[in-house]
């Protein structure tokens, strides 16, 4: 972190160099492939315009989104609390620790079948996905940030007779926050994945069209669904990075 | 990140073999009431996946499943470890490198089925390219991160001792890099499991991934428990074997796993 602040400007020009390499092997890659293969980015580009404009691909995405934040709330709704209980008691971190550890090597993939059992395709099976698939890293990283919590700050604030609730408040909270922040936005990172895969699934919502414009004859169309998902991700962990900088300046520094 | 779990468990196996007790008891109460196609009671899963073990049928799919994440993933290894190690280490290639990385760890990997069916079809090719794809930008970032916080005492004391850059490589770097390279290996197991059933689901449907979809298609919830309960078996199973590797590869350190 620190030796980054001095080269910041020479950072961005590194930045940006890798950005324009990276648009150039995709344009020379892309001419030799041919468009049916991997069309070259200049094309895209045009492309991705007329994506923007047709009136059936961002209102398909933003009504993904908008589902895929029921479950995504629940997740973090759910998995803070119980990371929280995790770390600072024994009894329930030794009761959830397995299931715990279970669910986070399970593939959320190899869920999708029976959840399409248990919900049919509609609203509460992408839920339940993006859930599942959130929930986990949530509990984890909140589970880590629980237990590091300095034993001194706790001692102090017992001595200074704060009560349950001004101790949560006063010391847990603020050391909790840059967990909470960087479980928040794993989880987000986990949520959108599964948001995708579930409708590419079942062949819905934004995910079902990105699925379908495989079949198309150019992969113009497809690298612009998939530019589009890029740049959700990156904006959406960008943007949470950015608002836990804003509510809680220590963020940074206290980041593991 | 699951490493840290790995001490408790030693300690006291008591309460864990309670909690997992009183979840699998409420499961079957759960699974007696509702009808048997929707959520299959454990008993019936477990008598399930004796069956199938004893056919010979389980393991067959699982050895199956596991050659193309293991060639996947050995890809991805080979990859994403001097690539990430090289970010944490040297700044222009990590200021080079870095937009792409976060460009494909947000992009959620199963949008890249259509791209792999175009390059690749739909069979063993195509399952690879998939865990390959999955695996490698969690792994690079969590090398790169691990790189970068390397202790910059232990390189100046090998500079000022007078190592060349191999001798600082092979006693200080190699030795420093070993709890991270472990922690990525574990983080890009997980995927590439994610994604040896996800080919399978999304590509043609073969080996676990088809008698997943056999099963869900006749309502068998049964079937399909047992496959899911066998993926997590092989996915902890693995990470407990990267956990021995890890302390039979740094015996120095104790407690190995513990962030």
């Amino acid at each position: 972190m620190a030796e980054s602040s001095p080269f910041r400007s020479a950072g961005r020009l590194g930045s940006l160099a890798g950005i324009a390499i990276a648009l150039v092997v995709w344009e020379v890659a892309g001419r030799a492939a041919g468009s049916a293969r991997f069309a070259p980015f200049s094309e895209v580009a045009r492309e991705f315009l007329t994506v923007l404009g047709d009136g059936l691909t961002l209102p398909a995405l933003g009504s993904s989104l908008l589902q895929m934040l029921v479950g995504y709330g629940a997740g973090l709704a759910v998995g803070v609390p119980l990371g929280v209980l995790m770390g600072r008691q024994a009894w329930a971190d030794r009761a959830f620790q397995p299931w715990v550890s279970m669910m986070v090597v399970t593939s959320t993939a190899a869920l999708v079948p029976l959840l399409i059992v248990l919900f049919g395709t509609g609203f509460w099976f992408r839920t339940a996905v993006v859930f599942l698939a959130t929930v986990w890293y949530v509990v984890i990283t909140t589970y880590q940030g629980a237990r590091g919590i300095d034993p001194r700050y706790l001692g102090a604030a017992r001595s200074f007779g704060a009560g349950g609730w001004q101790t949560f408040r006063m010391v847990h909270l603020p050391a909790l926050f840059p967990y909470l922040i960087t479980g928040a936005s794993v989880g987000l990172v986990h949520a959108i994945r599964a948001m995708v895969m579930a409708e590419m699934y079942v062949l819905i919502g934004f995910g079902g069209r990105l699925q379908q414009t495989g079949l198309s004859i150019s992969t113009a169309p497809l690298l612009c669904y998939l530019l589009l998902l890029m740049l959700v991700g990156v904006v959406a962990t960008g943007g949470l990075r950015w608002i836990g900088g804003r509510l809680a300046p220590w963020y940074e520094e206290a980041r593991a | 990140m699951p490493g840290r779990y790995g001490k408790v468990r030693l300690e006291s196996w008591g309460p864990q073999a309670l909690s997992v007790a009183v979840g699998l008891t409420v499961w079957e109460i759960a699974g007696r009431l509702v009808s048997a196609a929707i959520l299959a009671p454990p008993s019936r899963v477990l008598a399930r996946m004796a069956a199938m073990t004893a056919s010979g049928e389980l393991p067959a799919l699982l050895a199956a499943s596991s050659l193309h994440m293991l060639a996947g993933f050995g890809l991805a290894v080979l990859v994403a470890v001097p690539i990430g190690f090289l970010m944490g280490r040297v700044p222009w290639v990590s200021r080079l490198l870095d937009p792409l990385v976060t460009a494909f760890y947000s992009l959620p990997t199963v949008a890249l089925v259509p791209l792999i069916v175009i390059w690749f079809g739909l069979f063993y090719a195509a399952r690879v390219a998939l865990v390959f794809c999955m695996a490698v930008p969690d792994m690079i970032v969590v090398m790169a991160a691990g790189a970068r916080d390397i202790d910059q005492r232990l390189v100046d004391a090998g500079r000022s001792l007078g190592a060349g850059w191999m001798q600082q490589f092979r006693t200080v770097l190699l030795p420093a890099s070993l709890p991270f390279v472990f922690t990525a290996l574990r983080v890009g197991a997980v995927r590439a499991i994610n994604a040896m059933i996800t080919a399978e689901l999304f590509f043609a449907a073969v080996n676990l991934g088809a008698s997943m979809k056999k099963a869900a298609s006749a309502f068998d919830s049964a079937g399909l428990l047992a496959v899911l309960a066998t993926l997590c078996l092989a996915g902890l199973a693995v990470q407990e074997l990267l956990r021995l590797l890890e302390t039979w590869a740094s015996p120095w350190r104790q407690g190995v796993g513990n962030g």
